[in-house]
């Protein structure tokens, strides 16, 4: 890892290259914690997956068109024409779903590895700032393609953002740039996706691996009783943590590139302001959400889903001030460990509702059709198939 | 009066002063550009918009257009023509006329509304908002209340 001789004698005649060179030696050789493993990867895996949708995004944009009549068009000279045009749409769109999935399990991992007390704290909440980031890269991605179903997901999307108490009104109008979703929602989304939201998150990222540097790794032992371990127990940064991000690097192209193949995302029909097709459905991040909104109804149901469903993050971000507990082992955390668990299995259960509701599905040979608050009734075996069977 | 404390009065003057003007001029800097984000009102088709298939239509079906970019459907009943909104009051779908049963259905969650945009059932919070229509002649026109 050092720089070619030339290059070497050139800097040192110029610049003090001490500073620099012990900076960069001490980061390289850094000991991080003995148990510093394989757990601890996720958070390198969403990184990976950031750079992988900051170069695909650069690449998309040179064809991509931010306006009603033409979007829908350059994604398909995009994915049709272009050379591997068809293979950076894909990694792009598979690429944002799996950074989600990246930085849920590097959350899961801090939160039940108790990494995220003291003094690490404004680390978790760089780190739920980034969550939030990245799922509103979700969002204002979705509507790029200009098809149907984005156009209608982010309408009623949009329409939840009414909801919100005072400013509700003034907030939608804002996002959507009038009264509807038109060509003024896209050139908003447009610049808040390209130039917006990289440069926010890329600033997060900076302060979130600077604090987590300054603190190195959390131990599993109790807060403020953290035992001196001698230099030669760590695991070094470099060789042994950069081998373990390189084998994910390498498996990441792999996975992307499968999913690209066997599972190409559709462009969909372009969207059509006068026609809104069955069955319009958030992408998975969103569907607990979009499924706990459906419990609140009445003159005040909207004002109380919308608490409902900011309660959560509110909850997440603020997790280290609330948890004061000084154990990390999640055996000695029982409350810790059972409230996450309790957390994660009820947003799986409404993300699944969420999923099935309005559709009919099959289980163990026997159809049911799933109400929009996702109850099921028993079909007969010989009625018809109605149009809104699902697979 | 010391000298001292002449000093300190003078600076905190100054403190407060400086204070003031960074205020004032973050204030002009930022203002216009927040005024800039709030949309410009821009005129859609708006008025009295001519239905174009009014004509052919038959009882019980309906069309749907645009008043002042918000889609509308205008429905021929047995008495004449009636408009309303199309905007599904819970979530912004675009609601459908069901001819046969007489009633706007709402493909996203399922919202059911009767011929006079009433709540019939489903999670809509109120009514379809209804538009006024005109026949003059043998054309028809619809336009807000
Ligand atoms: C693009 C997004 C993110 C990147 C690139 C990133 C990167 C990293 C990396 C490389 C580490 C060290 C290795 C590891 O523990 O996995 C780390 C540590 C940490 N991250 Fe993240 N992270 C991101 C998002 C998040 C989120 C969403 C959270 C939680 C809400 C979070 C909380 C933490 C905490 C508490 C640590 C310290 C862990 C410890 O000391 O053991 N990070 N982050
Ligand atoms: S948008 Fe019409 S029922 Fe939800």
């Amino acid at each position: 890892m050092n720089a070619p001789g030339w290059l070497q004698r050139f800097l040192n005649e110029r610049y003090n290259m001490e500073v620099a060179n012990t900076f960069i030696d001490k980061q390289m050789h850094k000991r991080l914690p003995p148990h510093t493993g394989w757990l601890h990867i996720f958070g390198s895996l969403s990184l990976l997956l950031f750079i992988s949708q900051t170069i695909t995004g650069i690449l998309l944009l040179i064809y991509y068109r931010p306006t009603p009549d033409e979007a829908h068009a350059s994604i398909q000279y995009i994915t049709g024409e272009a050379h591997f045009g068809w293979l950076y749409r894909q990694v792009h769109a598979w690429g944002a779903s799996l950074m989600i999935l990246g930085l849920t399990l590097h959350m899961i991992r801090t939160y039940f590895m108790g990494s995220y007390k003291k003094p690490r704290e404004l680390t978790w909440m760089t780190g739920v700032m980034i969550f939030v980031v990245t799922i509103t890269f979700g969002f204002t991605g979705y509507l790029l393609p200009w098809n149907q179903i984005a156009f209608w997901a982010t309408t009623v999307g949009t329409e939840s953002a009414a909801k919100v108490p005072y400013i509700g009104g003034w907030l939608q109008y804002c996002l959507r740039g009038g009264d509807a979703v038109t060509g003024e929602t896209l050139s908003r989304f447009f610049v808040v996706h390209v130039i917006i939201l990289p440069w926010v998150l890329t600033g997060l990222i900076a302060v979130h691996l600077f604090l987590m540097r300054a603190t190195n790794l959390a131990t599993m032992e109790r807060v403020g009783e953290e035992k001196k371990t001698p230099e030669e127990c760590g695991i070094p940064f470099f060789p042994v943590h950069v081998a373990k991000e390189g084998v994910v690097a390498v498996l990441l192209i792999a996975v992307l590139v499968t999913l690209s193949v066997l599972s190409p995302w559709e462009i969909g029909e372009p969207a059509n302001p006068l026609s809104t097709p069955p069955h319009i459905k958030p992408e998975w991040y969103f569907l607990p959400s979009y499924q706990l909104l459906k419990y609140f109804q009445g003159p005040y149901g909207a004002f109380m889903g919308i608490i409902a469903c900011s309660v959560p993050f509110a909850l997440l971000f603020f997790w280290p001030m609330l948890d004061r507990g000084k154990e990390r082992h999640p055996r000695k955390r029982p409350l810790a460990v059972g409230f996450g668990l309790i957390g994660l299995i009820s947003a799986l259960a409404l993300g699944y509702l969420g999923h099935v509701s309005g559709l009919e599905k099959s289980y163990f040979g026997a159809r049911y059709h799933f109400s929009e608050k996702g109850w099921p009734t028993r079909i007969a075996d010989d009625a018809p198939p109605s149009d809104s069977g699902g697979h | 009066m010391t000298q001292q404390s002449n000093e300190s009065t003078r600076r905190g003057f100054l403190d407060v002063f400086i204070g003031i003007c960074s205020a004032i001029t973050a204030a002009a800097v930022t203002i216009p550009g927040l005024m800039y984000l709030w949309p410009a009102a821009k005129g859609g088709a708006g008025g009295e918009v001519e239905v174009k298939g009014a004509k052919n239509l038959a009882k019980g079906e309906s069309e749907i257009l645009q008043v002042k970019g918000k889609a509308v459907l205008v429905v021929r009943t047995s008495s004449g023509f009636d408009a309303y909104s199309a905007i599904c009051p819970h979530l912004g779908c675009l609601v459908k006329w069901e001819g046969v049963r007489k009633e706007f259905l709402c493909p996203c969650h399922a919202a059911v509304f009767d011929s006079k945009g009433r709540v019939v059932s489903g999670p809509a919070p109120g009514p379809l908002s209804p538009y006024k229509v005109k026949e003059v002649g043998d054309k028809v026109f619809v336009s807000a209340v």
